[in-house]
């Protein structure tokens, strides 16, 4: 396709956010590619592996301890986009320490890691532990804070809906990253995502990753109950592309903070969107479940375009 | 356990032909853009090309691949496979593949009991194509008669039917369930000496390992399960495993979906245990990241 005259941005060259130089501006996004280890020997003709000019794969979100997720059915096609609901099932902070980061680190893959935590303060803690296990990782490039959990300790509501926990959390963790790109992935669901950015960006994040899944529900009509067992999901897929969009938007104007963005990319054009509204980097999620090439092929075709 | 898996790839393809092979099955021939190989029991995921595609891709059993041609064979069961009934000739498709754990090679002390139900007929007919010996049994299990793929199968299958009606003039078939056909054959091998291996519906799946327990064969079985990535990603998938007596959760598509069925709480052995893993944080309040 031709590209737009506005487009100049070099996708896959490295770029600072933080304290970190990232090696690109196109990821895949946490929850789509698991740790990033399963697609090493995948082939297409038309792009040398999955992780080709990427910038990062955000892990999987990582718990304090290991969670086996949610019953079945976890998921659920909508016309354009999809319910999940996988209750964060993880291997723990331990093992993913132990195994799962030295093998990231030995592949070579560029990473930042995702995080849940039971309350703000433990933020602190899994950030020193992290740091130490990875002293001298060359690829690990930062920590993205998943705050769509519930708050243990402070009743079950979710961290992300009020700006002070979000601060809470962000202070926790930047406490213990000096050196390494701190992010914090925002909720779409709140009155204003606006406010969550600004709390973010005061405590010290470096970006924060706009959006997070919305808020669904699907009804199974053989049975007239919601197909998910938990009855909401988390929605995304191309039809959340607006959403994101608008919140991207409100966020650069109002907040002032580096944004990167996510939310229904599928194609290349979804990605030059964010960007023209000015995200610093985007991330692929729910099209890479399709398509493990997705988000390389989105920094290839992108990677060209500023080229020629 | 199996040897080298082929590695996957995210092949893009054109219809070749796609049409009934039964009442009910539909047959696809892709071609494919790069060399594909397989083991039986292994899967593809398949999508209409490009971008805009439907959200999840639809896993399917591999029938065959021969030069650079992939074969499936389908029943139109939701919107996905209803769209792909409907594509033609040249049609271009996204294939990932082959994916997931294979059906073990064969034992030479023990004979193969093939058990195939409906659409759960690939992986077992694969499995005959590329190892099948002599003293194999095979035996395929449809609702009736209209739906058996008589051409496909041959004569080496031995057919039952849940019903009588849709028999084509010459041919026969056992009345009743796929695994009482195969429990009443007079030749099955003896004791201990045989493994199956199954793929099919859940009672199928379940009246297989009940025979393999009662005969002390071992049991394999490709589970179909809805899948969201096919390659373990997304955890979309998930089947109970018992190991060293815990439950936990493995993902049909990567850890499968062939199990030893002995493995499967859900096939009616061992009894089950609470789930090793139990998270800190409160299950399903998770919204946000999946």
């Amino acid at each position: 396709m031709t590209w737009p005259s506005w487009w100049n941005l070099e996708v896959t060259a490295p770029f600072q956010l933080g304290p970190r130089e990232l090696p690109g501006r196109v990821w895949t996004a946490s929850g789509c590619f698991a740790y990033g280890l399963h697609a090493h020997e995948f082939t297409a003709a038309d792009c040398p592996t999955p992780y080709a000019g990427l910038g990062a794969v955000v892990t999987k979100t990582v718990t304090p301890v290991s969670r086996a997720g949610n019953p079945m059915p976890r998921l659920v096609e909508t016309p354009c986009g999809a319910l999940n609901s996988i209750g964060l099932e993880n291997v723990g902070f331990d093992a993913f320490l132990d195994t799962v980061l030295p093998e990231l680190e030995a592949l070579g893959v560029p990473t930042v890691v995702s995080l849940a935590a039971t309350s703000p303060e433990a933020f602190g803690p899994m950030v020193r532990r992290l740091h130490e296990a990875a002293k001298g990782f060359a690829h690990w490039h930062g920590v993205e804070l998943n705050l769509s959990c519930p708050n243990v300790a402070e009743g079950g509501h979710d961290f992300g809906g009020s700006p002070a926990t979000v601060a809470r959390c962000v202070a926790a963790a930047r406490a213990e990253l000096p050196d390494r790109a701190l992010l914090a992935k925002l909720t779409p669901n709140v009155a204003d995502i606006v406010q969550l950015a600004v709390a973010a960006r005061d405590a010290g994040v470096d970006a924060v990753s706009a959006i997070n899944t919305v808020v669904g529900l699907d009804v199974d009509l053989r049975t007239g109950r919601p197909y998910l067992p938990r009855r909401f999901g988390g929605y995304s897929g191309p039809a959340i592309l607006p959403i994101a969009l608008a919140k991207v938007d409100q966020i650069v104007q109002g907040a002032g903070v580096p944004v990167v963005g996510v939310g229904g990319i599928a194609a290349p054009e979804d990605a030059l969107k964010f960007f023209a509204l000015g995200a610093v980097a985007v991330q692929v999620g729910t099209a890479q479940m399709r398509d493990p090439f997705a988000a390389a092929r989105i920094a290839r075709a992108l990677g060209q375009c500023s080229s020629s | 356990m199996t040897g080298a898996r082929p590695s996957a790839c995210a092949a893009v393809g054109a219809v070749r032909s796609n049409g009934l092979v039964s009442s009910a099955f539909h047959r696809l021939d892709v071609e494919l853009d790069l060399p594909f190989d397989f083991l039986p029991g292994q899967f593809a995921m398949i999508n209409e090309a490009g971008p805009r595609a439907w959200t999840f891709s639809r896993p399917f059993s591999i029938l065959a691949a021969e030069d650079g041609v992939l074969s499936i064979l389908y029943r139109v069961v939701g919107r996905g496979t209803a769209a792909l009934a409907a594509l033609g000739p040249g049609a271009a498709l996204q294939v990932l593949g082959p994916l997931g754990e294979p059906f073990p090679t064969p034992q030479a002390d023990r004979a193969a009991v093939l058990l195939g139900g409906g659409v759960g007929l690939p992986p077992v007919f694969a499995w005959l194509q590329r190892w099948g010996r002599p003293g194999d049994h095979a035996f395929f299990g449809a609702r009736d008669g209209g739906e058996v793929p008589w051409d496909l199968l041959g004569d080496r299958w031995r057919v039952s039917v849940d019903r009588g009606e849709g028999l084509p003039g010459g041919r026969t078939a056992f009345t009743g369930v796929v695994t009482a056909l195969a429990a009443s054959a007079p030749d099955l091998p003896s004791h201990g000496s045989a493994t199956v291996y199954a793929c099919g519906p859940g009672p199928l799946l379940r009246a297989a390992a009940d025979l393999a327990r009662r005969r002390g064969w071992t049991c394999w079985v490709s589970l179909e399960e809805h899948m969201g990535c096919g390659y373990g990603v997304c955890k979309g998938c998930v089947v109970q495993v018992a190991d060293d007596g815990r439950i936990r959760n493995a993902t049909c598509c990567f850890e499968g979906p062939v199990f030893d069925a002995t493995r499967l709480p859900d096939l009616g052995s061992p009894a089950p245990v609470p789930h090793a893993a139990s998270g800190d944080i409160p299950p399903g309040s998770c919204g946000g990241a999946p």
